[in-house]
């Protein structure tokens, strides 16, 4: 970084129809994808219903995102419970990209929260489908974005391997998981399965 | 009045002379130590690499035809905060390690010197930001942070989830391929299995034998679904392997 009171003029031009800034000059890699960055922002900042057209402080959250989130989750329930999984996991989607288009600027606990939840239930609905691999990977994210109290989201990506017969990545998964969730029955038996699956196949072979 | 004559001046030139080259001589290494230190720490490498974002928000600020709107001028400042939480994080990280490594010696001093002088400068950098957030709007300079931080959060969330998301192709790709072999190669033992019983107690007319591989070809086709989906049925299949 240069001293404080320098800075470097960089080849700058601003479209005024579509209020994009864009480089002028010759322009590399990182500075691109930064002004496409910045006028992601931009066009986020625009919808800002503040008076001063700065976003407003992380705490009080819009609640109408979450209302329309919590909404689409809930029919999604609805659907799987009703023994639609498919069209139950088109609702998750649905609902996890609303809650990754949340503003930036607004709590990511809340998105972690959200969407770990979302993920853990299209895992759920994936697997009712016996789509294991999708449901392993939801799964995956579900508890990359939420370890703690997750043990959902440890359970099923672990009974999907245990599905695809991936036993080694299975037991390495559910032993992880029961660092965080020691206590969680499910998580215990479904370590005995595998194990016990192991060996059924040790003595056949 | 005091006998000026009595004084030898020639001898009190002696210890004159030495001060004068004592004191000058310090002056002068004390003046060159300090232009040759002041150098060195001008030719120390920055910690961190050029702010870009913070090249772009002064250059947008110092546009003057036609005048950049506030709203990007907010946008871009919102960015280059964003990058001064990456640098404070990695600042903040860095500092302990940095300490301890400096006790045992396993760094050298300038190493050191470069870190406490990127740490001066993000300290500057962020109450620049502040002041700048300030004229844009009263009291945004308390929130601007909470928001770059969040911002920041956000963004490595996203990327963390697109990185997993995207292996699901992948991953129920494999999958297929590999339930296509399972099945495959179950049914063939099972075609394997039928033909040789049915060999065992009709000693196969050429005739027949079209017609019942057919049938049972249908049936295994009617049952392999369920047969994936029993764990037990796979494990055997693998197990023989």
């Amino acid at each position: 970084m240069e001293a404080a009171d320098t800075f470097t003029l960089l080849p700058l031009q601003m479209d005024d129809a579509t209020g994009t800034v864009s480089a002028s000059g010759p322009a590399n890699n990182a500075l691109n994808t930064e002004l496409a960055a910045l006028n992601a922002l931009h066009r986020g900042l625009l919808n800002v219903e503040t008076s001063t057209g700065t976003p407003p402080p992380p705490v009080p959250v819009n609640p109408k995102r979450s209302a329309q989130i919590g909404k689409l989750r809930e029919s999604g329930n609805a659907e799987f419970r009703k023994g639609n999984p498919a069209a139950a996991v088109k609702l998750y989607t649905l609902a996890i990209d609303m809650a990754l288009q949340r503003p930036h600027w607004e709590p990511s606990g809340l998105v972690r929260e959200e969407v770990s939840g979302l993920l853990s239930n299209r895992a759920q609905a994936n697997m009712a489908q016996q789509n294991w691999a999708e449901g392993s990977v939801d799964a995956e994210a579900s508890v990359e974005m939420k370890r703690v109290g997750n043990a959902k989201g440890w359970w099923r990506r672990g009974k999907c391997l245990l599905e695809m017969g991936r036993l080694d990545e299975a037991e390495q998964w559910v032993k992880q998981g029961l660092e965080f969730e020691a206590t969680e029955q499910d998580l215990v038996q479904l370590r005995d399965q595998i194990e016990s699956r192991r060996n059924g196949q040790i003595s056949a072979v | 009045m005091w006998p000026f004559d009595a004084v030898d001046w020639l001898m009190l030139l002696v210890p004159v002379a030495y001060l004068f080259i004592m004191i000058g001589s310090l002056t002068v290494f004390l003046s060159l130590y300090r232009k040759r230190q002041a150098a060195a720490a001008s030719s120390l490498e920055p910690w961190f690499p050029q702010h870009l974002q913070r090249n772009i928000y002064l250059s947008l600020l110092h546009q003057e035809d036609p005048k950049v709107p506030d709203s990007i001028l907010k946008a871009a400042l919102l960015r280059r905060a964003t990058e001064d939480i990456h640098r404070i994080v990695q600042i903040r990280n860095a500092k302990q390690a940095l300490q301890v490594l400096l006790q045992r010696g396993s760094v050298g001093d300038d190493l050191w010197k470069r870190f406490e002088r990127a740490e001066k400068e993000i300290e500057e950098e962020l109450r620049d930001v502040v002041q700048e957030a300030n004229a844009f709007a009263p009291n945004w300079g308390q929130s601007i942070f909470q928001s770059a931080s969040e911002m920041a959060q956000n963004n490595h969330i996203r990327e963390c989830l697109d990185e997993i998301l995207a292996k699901a192709p992948k991953e129920s790709q494999w999958w297929n391929s590999r339930r296509a072999e399972i099945q495959g190669s179950f049914m063939k033992e099972l075609d394997e299995e039928k033909i040789r019983s049915r060999e065992g107690s009709v000693a196969g007319t050429g005739s027949v034998v079209g017609t019942p591989a057919a049938s049972v070809a249908g049936s295994v086709m009617g049952e392999d679904a369920v047969m994936v989906e029993s764990p037990s049925g796979k494990k055997k299949r693998k197990g023989k392997k």
